[in-house]
């Protein structure tokens, strides 16, 4: 008999968590809390950190103001992961584990994504990446796991293709950051300038190095007819100044910059000889804005007095409106749902029309694609941006390939 | 391997030797290793038969001999390497490893400052470096629009020195009136705290994007001896190429220049003023000098704040050559650290020895390291390699003293 009570305790107790507990699977608890990874502190890409919060704010401000998800109002938990694997993967956890947010978004650095990327895997918490590169991240099929930043396979492809537009080019030295980042966008593009007959040459240094005088010296002495600067925040600036310095800078030689080279303010700032230097730009040229850039662009602009957003503003503040919208079509906050709901998704954003083709019910290997496309956006636009008049704003510079989207020629200087 | 083999048992059997002649044998490690390493057993026999008295010239020989065997296998093992095929390549990273050491030095000096007066080890020594740039910065952008770089690195100097003696009045006085329980981890502790709140309290209120002063000078456009071949001077704005040889980037040349007359302003105080002789009495014996009448408190509180003004003064010098974060200070402060005990701890020519030491050891690492994969990459690792031998072979450093 007593046997037989504690059963019936036990009973009466699942059912109680089944319809108290177990709520949240056709309702949500409020507020709906969403993490937010961006670097906010060096060694990391500060300046894209920055960028990449306040576009994030942006969207879920917009979001509470049509009056929340589900009828919660959004609360975001902006995390600073620093640029380093081991603090993303902390923050992560704490996302996780103590402010129990139901999903995830932004993101800079690939290590990073990498790495939270797994907690996020082992938490079973769905993340959209907004600006983490590497192939690595998708490339582990993981359910969890999102992106909407182009590939960096796909990158690499792309400034090696322009970089075979430079007249009379033979060998292209790379700086490259030793990071899950650096490393394959550099091997990826050896490989693609290879094809092409160009030789390369590969020198690493740690993310946030800051004395780049013995480098310098050592690509000057191989006397390259272009640049690649693969480095990530200050690192980024530092080397493209010195290189100025050394007479091997934009102004001496054609040099693709890193993508915080769209930060005019900072990058004029820490690169006063940075003139003419190429940095790519992942979205849709400004005269072919939608709706929804412009809407988020007059935002941004409010919030931010810059002329226009960057591409990882973009990129983050899609990757928030787009997990919103599937806890919206999920109906739910469970992750299950979410997942489901962001594998079916038709997203009208900032970057276009974003979907994830290759899912669950469509495994790349299926189509013979590669496995790096799992989760993964298709078509983010990237287009080639050049900086033609010292201190110009990026928004004014010329997109200068592809043909596609060029607004002006590519000035190569020697 | 003849280099390491001979050098241990050279360090390892000398010393015992002189032991048993009962002969000095303070300097008989680092001879008997560097003659072992350089020569051999053809070296050692003579040394462990005669035991003459050791010379510092013969350790400057050995030194330099094993320097060219090492240089020697390194050509041979990779001809092909710049350092080895290519002169103008090397002129120009020592020259700028002298340069780069010339600023090291200054830092360092100024950690070896405090520690030979107070005795403690400040960690905060790399936020009044970033403290230094910061300054310079906002005072020529913000505070003062338009101003120049100079008027803001006297602003630097003058904030820090400032925050010197606050810190050092309110936090390390406590330390010497026996306050203070276990004064020397207290003084790890107060200055790790300190360089904390800097660090912190800097990003809360600038931020952490990175900025950078504009250059202090820019080099006039120079074609020296003419235009159509200025092999002897060519400038740019930011350039200086020298012999047609030595390439030299502005910023760092200014910083270096700057460095050396703070230096020589630095050695005319400490030597041919009053305050400066008793600073370096204190440094010396400090009841000595309290009984001649100097004040030991008030030696503290210059020490401490003249060394963190030297810290920002090398900030405020290379803010213009690298782009500046709140955490700028991490890498030069541990660079300091390592220097002081290079130079040996509280020697104030050791200090600046070991700056330069540094300085041309990670540009020659850099620059000739075979993989550039990960020349770079180990810049830190190469002062701690030196720092190991150095340590191995003289605990106390190049002009440390016998406790």
């Amino acid at each position: 008999m007593k046997k037989f009570k504690i059963l019936y305790f036990l009973a009466i107790l699942c059912a109680v968590i089944l319809a108290f507990g177990g709520g949240s699977l056709s309702a949500a608890d409020c507020p709906i809390k969403i993490g937010g990874l961006a670097p906010l502190s060096a060694p990391g890409a500060v300046t894209g950190g920055e960028a990449m919060r306040d576009a994030m704010n942006i969207a879920v401000d917009e979001i509470n103001a049509q009056g929340g998800v589900l009828g919660c109002e959004v609360q975001l938990i902006v995390a600073d992961t620093e640029g380093l694997p081991e603090k993303g993967t902390a923050v992560m956890e704490k996302l996780i584990s103590q402010d129990n947010v139901v999903a995830v978004g932004g993101g800079y650095h690939s290590s990073v994504g990498v790495a939270a990327g797994r907690v996020a895997h082992n938490h079973r918490v769905p993340v959209v990446f907004a600006e983490t590169w590497s192939d690595e991240i998708t490339n582990s099929e993981l359910p969890e796991v999102f992106r909407i930043a182009p590939l960096s396979s796909e990158v690499a492809d792309f400034q090696s293709k322009f970089a075979t537009t430079v007249p009379g080019i033979k060998t292209v030295a790379m700086i490259v950051e030793n990071t899950d980042f650096g490393r394959p966008n550099a091997e990826a593009s050896v490989k693609v300038l290879e094809k092409a007959g160009i030789k390369s040459a590969m020198f690493t240094v740690d993310i946030g190095t800051q004395d780049f005088a013995g480098i310098v010296e050592r690509i000057k002495a191989q006397s390259p007819d272009m640049i690649f600067v693969i480095l990530t925040g200050e690192a980024s600036y530092n080397f493209v100044q010195q290189a100025a310095d050394a007479g091997i800078g934009p102004q001496n030689l054609p040099m693709l910059c890193d993508q915080v080279a769209l930060e005019s303010k900072a990058y004029w700032t820490n690169v006063p000889d940075g003139n003419f230097g190429f940095m790519m730009r992942v979205g849709l040229p400004p005269q072919l804005y939608n709706e929804v850039a412009k809407s988020f662009l007059e935002s941004y602009k409010k919030r931010t007095g810059k002329k226009v957003p960057e591409s990882y503003a973009f990129e983050a503040y899609d990757s928030i409106r787009i997990l919103l919208q599937a806890v919206r079509e999920a109906g739910s906050t469970d992750a299950e749902a979410i997942i489901g709901a962001l594998e079916k998704i038709k997203y009208e954003g900032a970057l276009g029309t974003i979907t994830f083709p290759y899912n669950r019910s469509n495994p790349p290997e299926k189509s013979n694609m590669d496995a790096k496309w799992w989760h993964q956006f298709p078509e983010p636009a990237v287009t080639m941006v050049q900086y033609q008049k010292s201190g110009e704003d990026s928004t004014e510079a010329p997109v200068v390939y592809p043909a596609k989207y060029k607004t002006g020629d590519a000035v190569f200087v020697k | 391997m003849w280099l390491i083999v001979w050098g241990a048992v050279g360090g390892i059997v000398t010393p015992r030797v002189f032991l048993r002649k009962n002969l000095d044998v303070s300097r008989a490690g680092l001879a008997g290793a560097s003659i072992g390493a350089a020569t051999g057993p053809i070296g050692l026999l003579p040394l462990w038969i005669f035991a003459p008295r050791l010379r510092t010239s013969w350790n400057i020989l050995a030194g330099s001999t094993i320097l060219a065997i090492l240089a020697w296998a390194f050509a041979l093992a990779d001809p092909h390497n710049a350092c080895i095929t290519n002169g103008r390549f090397v002129a120009s990273l020592l020259t700028n490893g002298f340069i780069m050491g010339i600023i090291y030095g200054l830092m360092a000096l100024g950690l070896s400052l405090i520690f030979s007066i107070l005795g403690v080890v400040s960690f905060a020594h790399g936020e009044f470096y970033m403290v230094g740039g910061m300054v310079v910065y906002y005072f020529t952008t913000s505070w003062f629009p338009g101003s120049h770089p100079i008027l803001g690195l006297v602003a630097a100097c003058v904030i820090t020195f400032a925050i010197g003696i606050a810190f050092e009045r309110i936090f390390l006085q406590p330390m010497y009136k026996g306050k203070v329980d276990r004064p020397i981890e207290y003084g790890i502790l107060v200055t790790f705290g300190l360089a904390f709140f800097i660090q912190y309290f800097v990003q809360a209120i600038a931020g952490a994007n990175p900025v950078k002063a504009r250059r202090y000078f820019d080099f006039p456009i120079l074609r020296i001896p003419s235009m159509a071949d200025p092999w002897l001077i060519k400038t740019s704005k930011g350039n200086l190429t020298l012999l047609d040889t030595v390439s030299i980037s502005n910023p760092r040349l200014t910083a270096a220049l700057i460095s050396v007359l703070m230096l020589g302003l630095l050695l005319y105080f400490l030597y041919h003023t009053w305050t400066g002789k008793a600073l370096r009495a204190v440094s010396q014996d400090r009841q000595a000098a309290a009984v001649a009448g100097i004040n030991p408190e008030l030696m503290n509180t210059l020490a401490f704040a003249l060394g963190g003004m030297l810290a920002a003064l090398s900030g405020a010098t290379l803010v213009q050559a690298f782009s500046w974060v709140p955490q700028v200070g991490m890498l030069p402060a541990l660079r300091s650290f390592v220097i002081i005990v290079l130079g040996g701890l509280g020697s104030l020519p050791g200090a600046f020895l070991g700056g330069l030491i540094v300085g041309i050891i990670e540009a020659a690492g850099t620059g000739c390291v075979p993989d550039p994969t990960r020349a770079s990459a180990y810049i830190p690792a190469y002062g701690m390699i030196v720092l190991i031998l150095v340590l191995l072979l003289k605990p106390t450093g190049f002009f440390g003293r016998q406790q």
